[in-house]
């Protein structure tokens, strides 16, 4: 009774959906402005392989961050 | 011809409502991009507008649950309906009036739940849907936001801390311009489907629509439309009051808390939950300020909302109840009705004259 009252599933996957989407989008955007950073700093000391690393994890991120949105959207429309 | 009559101002009632919605909304969806100069003024307005107008159109999960899940279409009249959104205008009226933080999602639907008992009785409340579609994702969801705002500062300071702040500001300000569009993509979708909702209520009351169908186009035009115009009407306002009204956050801030507020009122409007998108983005607000310093979080405001919360519901239902027995008394055609919608006119005249005399209102109302 009190289950199907409380639409505990949905619930649950609303949390859920919040806390993956609220902070791994977050958190993968942070990542995005640190590869910038690092880029900028390591350039500047002239460090070129790992400038480019951290380039390529910063793009990395967020190309993950335009898929998770992109995704979302995705999900919302297709009901 | 009656109900027709009765029919066109629920209809115009409703539509009105939601640009009040978008109106008292503005600032909850911009506040957070032009405080931390993500955005100007103008840009964040007419970029929230133009969002809250596709919002609109992604989803009709909340439609169906206002529609379907609160109370029983099938003993639901045009006139119980109208009733019930007098009920939410007045309350939100009222609160705007003395400056209370009140939603307008709960005050709709406490309108129509209180003006539904008052005509059929306690029968015509769906129990199940009003507390589990309802009540309980109204507590979570402001609390969820508030927990995945503080946890996504609390990591965005691990992950960027050594930087130079030039850059992390610039950054993040570039991804406030996202996370405010997601946030005004949101607000759009999970607000205007209410008065999508609400009208669709009336259109199967009377006979209109059968009792499974979903929203016509351009129902769902109607309410973007007017939810859009709201809120790039409300925007010109609080242009003139951001710089004294808005808690002073750092980009980093901005961009947890909009994210936070934008994946709670998505994902519980998947699933059809009808959210105070007002609560939901105070309570990302929050989550940002406390995330940083617990000393932030000006938790007056906290508490306003909490008490805000708790009255709307019970008083817009009380104000329903006492609309529809006022039609009654006039029978049950259009006369009492256009004579409410007079008065009610009148009085929301006089209030915004007032208002306007005393200055603008301390805080906005919204969804």
């Amino acid at each position: 009774m009190i289950a199907t009252i409380v639409h505990t599933d949905e619930l649950l996957q609303t949390v859920a959906a919040s806390v993956i989407a609220g902070i791994g989008v977050t958190f993968l955007f942070s990542l995005g402005i640190w590869g910038a950073g690092q880029f900028t700093e390591l350039s500047r000391s002239e460090r070129p392989v790992a400038a480019t690393a951290a380039a390529v994890v910063g793009a990395v991120a967020l190309l993950c961050v335009a898929a998770a949105v992109a995704t979302g959207i995705i999900v919302m429309t297709h009901k | 011809m009656d109900s027709d009559v009765i029919l066109v101002i629920v209809i115009a009632t409703a539509l009105a409502f939601d640009f009040t919605n978008g109106f008292h909304d503005t600032a909850n969806v911009v506040a957070t991009s032009i405080s931390t100069g993500a955005a100007r003024p103008q840009v964040a307005i007419g970029f929230a507008a133009l969002l809250n107008f596709v919002g609109a159109f992604i989803s009709i999960s909340v439609a169906a649950t206002v529609a379907k899940d609160v109370v029983d279409a099938e003993v639901i009249t045009p006139t119980i309906v109208f009733a019930g959104l007098i009920g939410a205008i007045a309350w939100n009226l009222i609160t705007w009036y003395f400056g209370l933080p009140s939603s307008s999602s709960h005050a709709l639907i406490g309108g129509v739940v209180g003006s539904a008992v008052a005509a059929v009785g306690f029968d015509a409340v769906i129990a199940e849907g009003l507390v589990g579609k309802v009540l309980i994702p109204a507590v979570v969801a402001p609390v969820l936001a508030f927990l995945v705002a503080g946890a996504a500062i609390g990591i965005s300071y691990r992950v960027v801390g050594r930087q130079r702040p030039g850059i992390v500001s610039r950054g993040y300000r570039y991804g406030q311009i996202v996370s405010g569009g997601l946030l005004a993509l949101a607000h759009g979708t999970n607000d205007a489907q209410k008065t999508m909702g609400i009208i669709t209520l009336a259109l199967i009351a009377s006979g209109e629509l059968g009792a499974d169908a979903d929203p016509p186009f351009w129902l769902i035009a109607s309410a973007a439309t007017a939810i859009a115009l709201g809120t790039y009407s409300g925007g010109w306002r609080i242009i003139k009051t951001t710089g004294t009204r808005i808690i002073k956050m750092d980009a980093a801030q901005g961009f947890s808390a909009q994210g936070a507020g934008a994946a709670v009122i998505l994902a519980s409007t998947h699933f059809g939950f009808p959210l105070s998108t007002t609560h939901v983005i105070n309570g990302g607000i929050m989550g940002a300020g406390a995330g940083k310093r617990l000393s932030a979080v000006r938790w007056g405001v906290a508490g306003n909302i909490f008490v805000a919360w708790l009255l709307t519901l019970p008083a817009a239902a009380t104000i329903g109840a006492l609309t529809y027995g006022f039609t009654r008394i006039f029978g049950t055609g259009a006369l009492g009705p256009i004579l409410v919608t007079l008065m009610a006119l009148s009085l929301v005249v006089a209030a915004f004259a007032r208002r306007a005399q005393r200055g603008a209102p301390v805080t906005a109302a919204g969804g």
